[in-house]
């Protein structure tokens, strides 16, 4: 009577389909990258072994050296520019209330929408000739700029574009914590005479960390991933300016001249990058999250 | 909380006075400003894709079109082939959402229902680890894998790689709501006599309805959107997806800004429409599945 729900057959019928898929588009994927990532194989049968010299080709690279920099902006420019404007809308949102809903779901829209697309939209936008931000800046005087092929300016686009598809994304999960605290709290900082802004930074901050700590671990691990955006609005050009490590890897290991095995060691590389960044956060800031309590 | 407010603390001032009014609407004037960032880039597309030309983009790029021109919208969606590139979308995010919210749904109905503890913990944890591995690190292996499977090019090299990916994530959460669900209803199934399977499908599977739907969503959004595999695993013009299609057509027609707009247009508004209805659901989906991962 009870053994219908010990039959392991049953549970069989239940788990493996599940795990035959996940077997074969995850564990051996990666096992096959561990693998591959030390031959030189290039999509034909015979590779040999060849220890570490993808890792070493790729470090010696400067246009490697280069993707890695790349990808440090994008950390940067989330960490020490989204994250405090998010923190900042974040907070505005959620001590009005009228309209909160509506801010809520309008900043979420991006979030929502391709990459791919955004680049398109992005790369109309910074169009030079007709882009409506260069025909807007002319209303100032301003020369064309050609935002997306100048190294001066594409790195910076293509950041604003990135910060425009996911802030709110961010926005809405910093709110929902704001949300969380308790109205007793803000409410006796208001007896005691704090003003907007101090109740923000000495009672919201501090109660938030834990959330924000999330946010930057989010950005950071998204700032290693990011490629689709770069793909479809530069492909890492022009002249390498906005190449990051994934379209790197993508450019180099997809050409006309595939290189798996070199395409392998960049994904692990990338992958081991992601580890340590976070892991170092979580030793350094993360780890005195919540002292505050 | 008002009166008594009033009473404790009448003497209380912000030093500086600003006019309660002013710093009502303040923050209004601060977010409405955010929200037009947001918002203009899709009145522009859509502004522009009811333009002939670029002629009239660039002639006023901030107006009404002068006379609606919906031709673009026709010749996009025929001569362009967007309609090839919506199905192609449609039947792959509803195909693998469906099977991969089912095979998770059964999943975790075995890991949490169903009395083999012990194998349950080690399937469970065994699956998590697919959460540790970001998507583009495994995307050369899966390429090869797909290669050698002989299904590069045809939609099975998306459908499997995409239910796959969605699992970790969906058994994680579908997990997490079933473990809520109180015993009491099964027990009385066993008595009366009610083999797993059905229980399974009657019982189990109605109850979790709310948990099935959130991870649909994101399991939808993330195909819906996706745009490296569809990108180097499909090359034919015939079984591409929006995202890839969208770039392809942007390459085509590099000159036609009001036609890109139209493109832009059909590959975003079933998002909106759909955000429009579910909004609640999308962004506690999306957000859910972040923090937890």
């Amino acid at each position: 009577m009870k053994s219908t729900l010990k039959n392991p057959y049953v549970y069989a019928m239940f788990v493996l389909p599940t795990l035959l898929l996940y077997c074969l588009f995850f564990i051996y994927p990666m096992a096959s990258s561990s693998f591959y990532a030390f031959t030189d194989w290039n999509g034909l049968e015979d590779y040999s072994f060849i220890g570490f010299d993808n890792f070493t080709t790729a470090f010696n690279d400067p246009d490697f050296r280069n993707a890695i920099v790349n990808n440090m902006y994008f950390i940067l420019f989330s960490v020490f520019i989204q994250v405090p404007l998010i923190i900042f809308f974040a907070i505005l949102i959620g001590q009005i209330k009228r309209f909160q809903g509506f801010y809520k779901t309008t900043v979420f829209i991006p979030s929502i929408l391709s990459t791919s697309v955004i680049g398109i939209l992005w790369g109309f936008i910074y169009e030079p000739e007709i882009g409506p931000l260069n025909k807007l800046l002319s209303v100032f005087g301003i020369d064309p700029i050609y935002w997306l092929a100048d190294t001066k300016w594409a790195m910076v686009s293509v950041l604003a574009a990135n910060a425009w598809q996911w802030m709110g994304f961010y926005i809405v999960l910093v709110l929902a914590a704001i949300l969380a605290i308790p109205r007793e709290v803000n409410e006796a900082a208001e007896i005691d005479g704090a003003s907007g802004r101090q109740r923000a930074l000495l009672i919201t901050v501090p109660l938030i960390r834990p959330i924000i700590s999330v946010v930057i671990m989010l950005s950071i691990a998204g700032a290693m991933r990011v490629v689709d955006i770069i793909l479809v609005m530069t492909k890492g050009g022009p002249v390498g300016s906005t190449e990051v490590m994934a379209s790197y890897l993508v450019n180099e290991a997809m050409g006309v001249d595939p290189n798996y095995g070199f395409g392998t060691a960049i994904s692990l590389i990338i992958f081991a990058f992601a580890l340590v960044l976070t892991a170092l956060y979580q030793l350094t800031f993360g780890r005195n999250q919540g002292g505050n309590d | 909380m008002q009166p008594l407010l009033k009473r404790t603390q009448p003497a209380v001032r912000n030093r500086v006075v600003v006019p309660k009014k002013v710093k009502r609407v303040l923050p209004h004037v601060v977010l409405m400003a955010y929200v037009a960032v947001i918002l203009f880039p899709f009145i522009f597309v859509v502004f522009s894709s009811l333009k002939e030309s670029n002629l009239e983009i660039a002639a006023h790029p901030f107006g009404f079109p002068t006379k609606l021109y919906f031709h673009n919208y026709v010749e996009a969606w025929v001569k362009a082939k967007i309609s090839v590139y919506f199905w192609n979308s449609l039947y792959l995010s509803v195909s693998s959402s469906v099977v991969g919210v089912l095979l998770a749904a059964g999943t975790a109905f075995a890991l949490t229902r169903m009395k083999l503890l012990r194998t349950s913990k080690m399937i469970y944890q065994f699956v998590l680890i697919g959460m540790l591995i970001p998507g583009n690190v495994l995307f050369i292996a899966q390429y090869v894998l797909v290669m050698k499977m002989g299904i590069l090019n045809t939609h099975w090299a998306l459908f499997l790689p995409y239910t796959a990916g969605a699992l970790p994530l969906s058994v994680l959460l579908i997990a997490a709501f079933m473990r809520n669900i109180p015993t009491d209803l099964e027990e009385a199934a066993v008595v009366d006599g009610m083999g797993a399977i059905r229980m399974f499908l009657v019982l189990i599977l109605p109850l979790t309805l709310p948990a099935l739907v959130t991870v649909f969503i994101v399991n939808f959004l993330g195909v819906w959107n996706e745009y490296l595999l569809a990108n180097f695993f499909i090359s034919k013009d015939a079984l591409k997806t929006l995202p890839t299609g969208m770039v392809g057509f942007r390459d085509a027609f590099q000159t036609n800004y009001a036609l890109i707009c139209t493109g832009i247009v059909f590959s975003v508004t079933p998002v909106l429409v759909i955000y429009a209805f579910l909004q609640e659901k999308i962004i506690e989906g999306i957000t859910a599945g972040s923090v937890k991962g």
